[in-house]
């Protein structure tokens, strides 16, 4: 991505900078659950448990209560994230009763193939026939629950492009706030998307219209930059803070305590 | 209670046939029966549709070797090893059709199943195209009672559910060691007209009698029972063993190719005529020690 021209020496790298923004969303009363393939909510709940937020829950994988693994796995969806847990959850009976529930694991983190202006995401399908796709994703997974369940919802995207961050998905895998304004609120649905952390910004969503807005642009990317690698026109607001970086303390604990194998790299696309 | 112990190969010629709804435990790296879908793909079972919370490399050789021709679940990858090329190919082609529902969707299409009842609710999927694509299993409902319209989600029976257990006496009471659940087993089994469980070791009902408290499955739904030492093989299953990294990641670097997909199927799926040479193909006693190690989970 660009932005190259204006990187001077800093303590952190980008990954570094993503968790750190991702774990100030998640507080002490907060209940929080990871999916698969998610490294950085992974870290990003770790890191938040070791400083600002000692009593956030963590139910690993949907499964695994309060665990204590050594340190960041090879798989965010395995035995060795959920280790010394001190409840195990099983899905059917147990998970959904608590998340199907207002009350329980309000907020969700979680990433998407695409995501648009108004934060609807698809892990569906790439190409406009269901039946005939392009390309064939994953699928919703929980992800189609989550999305009209009234949680608080935060994307992270490590390869923010106009292919990542368009105009209108192929496909809504997940509610987001459909087509802006009251949409969202009129089918009944509370919640929705709250914040989108990308490896070159922080966005959120404009409270009347619901578009996307560019929140902060992290240092050294400019807002032509960010403009640029995004497939539509993000609200832009005259003054654009740059994305708080992590403290000294944070990078160390990500380096030395929670992942210290990099598990949080993989995501990332060689530049 | 007379024996449910036999063969796999027998176990799936009896109980599973051509065109037949089977759910598939799984959830990408864990926990599926690998030994039956070797099975499967043996006998060259023809136009199944598979059910899955979320598939893995067993979607991708059932794909690949034209045994399924539809999905009915809520996601399929193997996680860290990447995309099933396979069935992404087969979906891409038109050749496996897709009927894709969130967790809880699912969920409550089998919990229906399970009771006997048409539908059961969930609020997930509201505003998704998921329901518009749907309108057989999906449809959204006025609440009888005032409140908010929800989806009901159409009852959904397999013919066959297949699990893997870590033990099974005779008369099919399944056990689990003490561990987590695996995600599926708490509804798969109680919604399929049939079951067949694959088990680490068949044990005498006096051992399950210890611990009654872990028996998850109850015999009289089970309608065979096989003993398979790894047949979750390459999936973890824990506390037993871990997932196959080494064999996911050889099975990842091939699947593209149509060539050297087919030889590793003929190698690890084909070729072998019983789990003990199953394992050796895979590596052997130096694997399955590795799976066990204290990397293991």
């Amino acid at each position: 991505m660009s932005g190259k021209a204006h990187q001077d020496a800093r303590h952190y790298t980008v990954d570094e900078l993503m968790i750190s923004v991702l774990s100030s969303f998640f507080e002490d009363g907060d209940q929080a659950c990871n999916g698969m393939a998610s490294f950085l909510p992974v870290c990003a709940f770790m890191l938040a448990r070791l400083t600002h937020a000692p009593g956030l829950v963590w139910l690993a994988s949907a499964t695994g209560l309060e665990p204590r693994p050594a340190k960041v796995p090879a798989s965010t969806l395995e035995s060795e994230l959920w280790s010394d847990s001190v409840m195990y959850m099983e899905q059917y009976g147990d998970f959904w009763n608590y998340a199907m529930n207002g009350r329980w694991l309000q907020k969700f983190c979680v990433g998407a193939a695409q995501l648009d202006m108004y934060g609807n995401a698809n892990n569906s399908v790439i190409g406009a026939d269901f039946h005939a796709p392009k390309v064939r994703l994953p699928g919703t997974a929980g992800l189609g629950d989550m999305g009209s369940l009234g949680k608080l919802l935060y994307y992270w995207n490590p390869n923010h492009s106009p292919r990542s961050l368009v105009e209108k998905v192929d496909f809504v895998s997940a509610a987001g706030y459909l087509g802006g304004g009251d949409e969202r609120e009129d089918l009944g649905l509370t919640g929705g998307p709250q914040a989108v952390v990308t490896n070159l910004a922080v966005l959120d969503f404009e409270p009347e219209s619901k578009r996307m807005r560019l929140r902060s642009a992290h240092r050294g990317v400019t807002v032509d930059d960010i403009r640029a690698a995004t497939g539509f026109e993000l609200v832009i607001p005259t003054d654009v803070p740059t994305t708080p970086e992590p403290t000294d303390d944070q990078v160390r604990l990500i380096r030395e305590v929670i992942d210290p194998d990099g598990m949080r790299k993989r995501e990332f696309r060689a530049s | 209670m007379d024996s449910k112990v036999t063969t796999i190969d027998e176990a799936i010629s009896t109980h599973v046939q051509h065109g037949d709804v089977v759910a598939l435990q799984n959830m990408a790296t864990q926990a599926a029966p690998m030994a039956a879908v070797r099975e499967l793909i043996r006998q060259e079972k023809r136009g199944l549709g598979v059910v899955v919370l979320v598939g893995g490399i067993a979607v991708d050789w059932l794909s690949f070797a034209g045994v399924m021709d539809r999905l009915i679940g809520a996601a399929v990858t193997m996680e860290q090893f990447g995309l099933c090329q396979r069935y992404r190919k087969a979906v891409e082609s038109g050749r496996v059709r897709v009927e894709e529902l969130s967790e809880t969707a699912l969920n409550a299409r089998l919990g229906a199943g399970a009771r006997n009842l048409p539908y059961l609710p969930t609020r997930g999927l509201i505003g998704t195209d998921l329901i518009r694509q749907n309108p057989d299993n999906l449809r959204l409902v006025e609440d009888p009672f005032g409140g908010p319209a929800v989806v009901a989600c159409r009852a959904l029976v397999p013919d066959v559910a297949l699990v893997h257990a870590h033990r099974v006496d005779p008369e099919g009471n399944v056990q689990y060691k003490p561990t987590t659940l695996w995600p599926d087993i708490g509804i798969f089994p109680k919604a399929a007209r049939k079951v067949i469980v694959t088990a680490e070791e068949i044990v005498p009902s006096d051992i399950l009698r210890r611990s009654p408290d872990r028996t998850v499955l109850p015999g009289f739904v089970v309608d065979a029972v096989v003993e398979v030492p790894y047949g979750a093989h390459p999936t973890s299953f824990f506390p037993e063993y871990r997932y196959d990294s080494d064999f996911h990641l050889a099975w990842a670097k091939v699947s593209r190719d149509d060539g050297a997909a087919q030889d590793f199927l003929d190698k690890h799926v084909l070729s072998p005529r019983s789990q003990a040479e199953y394992l050796s193909a895979a590596g052997g006693a130096a694997m399955m020690s590795r799976l066990r190690g204290e990397e293991g989970a």
